[in-house]
């Protein structure tokens, strides 16, 4: 379900370089809450959750060498309660989604996510006693999420609200009432479109494999195939619910984060849908962390 | 009160023609037709007014004896409907925003007519059910063509964009990373480069 929110291509220098404090601020929160083992976690959409909680003020920048980084460093937001929270929330939502790995899988290919979510184990338990309520609402919204998959739901909308009001929880312990309505509805939305997008990338997979798969029940692609009529169709559902965050996103001040939040929802996630749609996501993304090693 | 100049994103150097243009901009940006059926419809209302005492208040300091007549706009959007006495029950739950009451009415209603379909429409779309929310209304609209509340509802729907665009970028997921972009969006399916 991860890995489908991103900075968008064409991000200034100085925005990348401030989404990048925020990335090493929540790898080196992980590492200082949950331990070392805990940080390889760490991914784009969970710091685009880290900057929705952190306040209008990037808070202190620090410079240390890491793992990743044992040369030249790299620039880090130092720890905050927002950056504490999504740290937490992180843990939880990274070891389900490796539980589901493991029901998804038999026992031999469900090794891989036994193994990594026996090593995230103590964290999470760490984690669900911080944040009980979010561990609680995640815990049912993955159980409806299951049922709906066995009664093979055919409603795309449906299916979604369990992931789009899990993510939607996030926001629960925001305190300010207007910020907490706005990053509601943002997550929400957010939650269905990954969902969505997750769906339609999976297509082929699924209708190869015989699993599970709503975009395929909906719109009645047997093969896994689009047609340009239900393509265009489905496009619009991700559109509005694009428009839906942006309309949510326009009433709160974002602060320093405006302009990679506003790249992102007004670009990098049709960019993204698009290139789903059309096939060439996964190609491109692999392509481009290969680039990325290389320099 | 918040410094109007900020609240309208201006300097208190800019020149009339500017403060209008910006005004104008924020008004698009928080008309009513972008929050039609949008659980943050009241935000969007509020932030409305405080541009446009803004914009009266900077009139008002430049000495322009104009005010802004402007972009009031929002009115609270009545659900008044010709049906029978549940279905304006549910208008009434829609109206105060219990989703969950006016779903539970639909439930127990076996006549699924036009009226129906378009009150579930509403029900769904703030909910955020996208995509039944869009059939619903398609639905209501199919049975009774003539009605131009539930074709108001379908066209703001799928028009709800004008205000939020920032400048001549692609907006749409079919549309994006495509230069050749309005006439794509509008009138046809975009096969990738082989576009323009």
């Amino acid at each position: 379900m991860f890995g489908y929110v991103l900075p968008p291509q064409d991000l200034p220098e100085e925005e990348l370089n401030r989404f990048r404090r925020a990335y090493c601020g929540l790898c080196h929160t992980l590492g200082r809450r949950y331990g070392t083992a805990a940080r390889f976690i760490l991914n784009y959409d969970f710091t685009y959750l880290a900057i929705l909680l952190s306040e209008r003020e990037e808070s202190v920048c620090r410079k240390s060498r890491c793992m990743a980084h044992p040369v030249h460093g790299r620039e880090y937001l130092e720890d905050s309660a927002a950056l504490d929270l999504a740290a937490d929330e992180s843990v939880i939502l990274a070891y389900w989604q490796l539980r589901d790995g493991v029901a998804d899988h038999d026992w031999l290919h469900g090794l891989k996510y036994r193994g990594l979510s026996g090593v995230l184990e103590p964290a999470y338990r760490k984690a669900s006693t911080a944040r009980p309520g979010f561990t609680e609402s995640t815990r049912r919204q993955l159980a409806r999420l299951a049922e709906l998959e066995q009664a093979q739901c055919a409603s795309i909308d449906r299916a979604a609200d369990a992931f789009a009001v899990l993510l939607q929880e996030a926001a629960s312990e925001v305190r300010d009432p207007v910020r907490r309505r706005v990053l509601a509805q943002m997550l929400y939305h957010l939650g269905r479109w990954v969902y969505l997008v997750d769906a339609a990338d999976d297509l082929k997979k699924d209708a190869a494999s015989g699993n599970y798969n709503p975009v395929a029940l909906r719109f009645g692609l047997a093969d896994g195939q689009w047609t340009e009529n239900t393509r265009q169709e489905f496009a619009r559902t991700l559109d509005q619910s694009i428009w839906m965050m942006i309309s949510a996103f326009e009433l709160w001040d974002f602060g320093v984060w405006t302009p990679v939040l506003q790249r992102t929802l007004y670009a990098g996630l049709f960019q993204v849908g698009r290139a789903v749609l059309e096939g060439r996501f996964r190609k491109r993304s692999r392509k481009k962390k290969t680039q990325e090693r290389d320099t | 009160m918040n410094d109007p100049y900020q609240t309208l994103g201006i300097s208190e150097s800019a020149t009339d023609e500017e403060i209008k243009q910006a005004y104008r901009k924020l008004a698009k940006k928080y008309h009513p037709d972008n929050y039609h059926d949008n659980p943050l419809a009241d935000l969007a209302q509020e932030k409305m007014k405080e541009i446009n005492a803004a914009y009266e208040e900077v009139q008002r300091r430049r000495g322009s004896g104009r005010t802004a007549s402007g972009y009031g706009g929002y009115q609270d959007q009545q659900y008044r409907g010709t049906g029978s006495s549940v279905l304006q029950q549910v208008r009434a739950a829609i109206q105060v925003g219990d989703i969950s009451r006016a779903d539970a009415l639909l439930a127990n209603i076996s006549d699924h007519n036009a009226e129906w379909n378009f009150l579930k429409g509403a029900v769904c779309l703030r909910r955020g059910w996208m995509d039944e929310a869009a059939r619903y209304y398609q639905t209501a609209c199919q049975m009774d063509p003539g009605n131009m509340e539930y074709r108001r509802a379908l066209d703001m729907m799928e028009g709800r964009r004008g205000g939020f665009q920032t400048g001549g970028e692609p907006f749409g997921t079919m549309c994006a990373g495509n230069p050749c972009l309005p006439l794509c969006c509008a009138y046809m399916f975009c096969p990738g480069f082989f576009c323009c």
